[in-house]
């Protein structure tokens, strides 16, 4: 039943290392380095505020409803930022996490080894990388908006969607080592889930029943999360809709991780 | 002294061959019916004890490869029982698990890591392995420079130094040049002096004869015989010729 945390059991160390050595692996060979894990989402950060703030010339400040009388008014671009930090983590847990065993089908199929820490230690290493972004974000935060108590709420956010997107690579990462087509799916519905978060716009700001369905969508509750700590200065549980949601969404993918894992581990070194 | 290492009871593996990759989908979500199968192994059951070595012989698919994996731990059985009690190190893949940007020192550790050790443990049989795969200056270049000669023995050496309690050993020990198989053949033999039990696959009748005094007869999957290596080559002579 619970062969995910036996496997863990005992390898805590060996995950660390393996994670080490994730990112040497991806980063090793080429001259600036872990400096690549910076560059693209940096560039992506500049295209979107090139493309909205001058490019759209009409979106230059972005007023939050956050349910009080007063809407939260910031500029485009601190919104924006605060928001996608999250993303690019979000993003490629998805994508990544999703390819993760059949990339590294070497483990599964020629030698013996805890299949779940792979989606571990893949993940931690992703987990770097969002840390030296967080450090850039946190640096400009200090100086546009200001330090606050409440950037410690990101203790609680970044851990929370860090197991919750491994507990859906549990579900994703067998059924797409199963059967290309799934992973193809995966990959291309991307960019349409990006569209469909609230990450370029305030998610909070539709109309009913707009706005009370896009409480489903579990990545608005992580980048509005990560503005609550960085932005509007908000506790997590000041929005008890949006939290309860959530932790009904995150018991389910759990659950439903733990399912399909058990269901298709066995069948995994014969079909990869 | 007969402490069983290897117990395989009524054991027997299915696979499932889809049509197509649409089946392949749709079995995520439902079950096949009537799929296609091919049972690689059929109802096998052996024993092998500590100390033993056993040879594995019999034609392309009768279920060797299967029932390596089983041992190994990679594969699973869909009925029966396997119990293997102590560390299986496989010379099945050698180079399976290393990490092409990497050197040759750290993919020791990495190896060592993905075969459960500790730090401490692979500083200790470190220098054992590099002086045993004979790389030279090239232990601290990538290995995607390396030769597949030099990967191989980098791999032989890495599995032979951990100190397993069960080696299972491919047909494949073409590692390298004659003095290099020499001295693999030599080192499996020391292995199996030391008290390791190791289990012996080939095709090539002597070199079982020369390693291993035990040996099992697979044919599709099920256990023909299972003897002395020398009844056993003879079944298995007998049944080429009678084809």
């Amino acid at each position: 039943m619970f062969t995910i945390f036996k496997e863990h059991k005992g390898f805590g160390k060996q995950i660390f290392l393996l994670a080490k050595n994730e990112l040497i692996k991806t980063y090793k060979g080429a001259v600036i380095g872990p400096l690549w894990a910076v560059v693209k989402p940096a560039f992506t950060v500049f295209v979107y505020w090139f493309a909205f703030s001058c490019g759209i010339k009409t979106l230059k400040a972005v007023h939050v409803n956050l349910g009080r009388l007063e809407p939260f008014s910031t500029d485009f671009f601190t919104f924006m930022f605060i928001g996608i930090i999250p993303w690019f983590f979000i993003q490629d847990s998805i994508t990544q996490g999703a390819k993760t065993l059949r990339t590294n089908r070497q483990f599964i199929t020629k030698v013996k080894f805890p299949v779940s820490t792979i989606l571990t230690y893949t993940a931690l290493s992703r987990l770097f990388v969002h840390m030296i972004l967080m450090v850039i974000m946190y640096v400009y935060v200090l100086f546009a908006v200001g330090p606050s108590w409440y950037n410690l709420q990101f203790f609680l956010y970044c851990p929370l969607m860090f197991i919750f997107f491994v507990a859906l690579s549990w579900s994703t990462a067998p059924m797409s080592a199963f059967s290309k087509d799934f992973e193809s799916l995966i990959v291309s519905i991307m960019s349409g889930i990006f569209w469909l978060s609230g990450i370029m716009y305030d998610s909070y700001g539709f109309g009913q029943p707009l706005a009370f369905i896009m409480l489903f969508n579990p990545i608005n509750f992580f980048v509005n999360g990560y503005r609550n700590c960085f932005l509007y200065n908000r506790p997590f549980y000041d929005y008890g809709t949006e939290l309860a949601i959530f932790l009904a969404e995150f018991i389910v993918v759990f659950a439903l991780g733990i399912f399909n894992y058990n269901r298709l581990r066995k069948k995994l070194p014969d079909v990869l | 002294m007969a402490e069983p290492i290897i117990t395989f009871k009524n054991v027997s593996k299915t696979y499932i061959l889809y049509k197509n990759d649409q089946a392949r989908f749709k079995a995520l979500f439902f079950k096949p019916r009537n799929p296609k199968t091919n049972k690689a192994l059929n109802n096998v059951s052996i024993q092998i004890n500590r100390g033993e070595s056993v040879g594995i012989v019999g034609d392309n698919g009768a279920g060797k490869s299967t029932l390596l994996k089983m041992i190994t731990g990679v594969a699973f059985p869909d009925e029966g029982e396997i119990i293997v009690n102590g560390k299986v190190a496989a010379l099945l893949e050698l180079t399976a698990g290393f990490s092409t940007e990497m050197t040759g020192r750290e993919n020791i550790y990495l190896k060592g890591y993905i075969l459960g050790l500790e730090d401490d443990y692979i500083k200790q049989i470190e220098d054992k392995i590099i002086d045993f795969a004979e790389l030279g200056d090239y232990i601290d270049q990538p290995v995607r420079t390396y030769s597949s000669g030099m990967k191989m023995r980098l791999g032989f050496a890495i599995n032979v130094n951990i100190e397993p309690d069960v080696l299972v050993v491919d047909e494949a020990l073409s590692v390298g040049d004659a003095t290099f198989k020499k001295k693999c053949k030599n080192k499996i033999k020391e292995i199996i002096e030391a008290g390791t039990t190791v289990l012996y696959v080939s095709h090539n009748a002597s070199s079982v004869q020369e390693i291993c005094p035990r040996s099992i007869f697979l044919k599709k999957g099920t256990v023909i015989y299972d003897g002395p290596t020398e009844k056993t080559l003879k079944v298995y002579e007998d049944s080429k010729k009678k084809k």
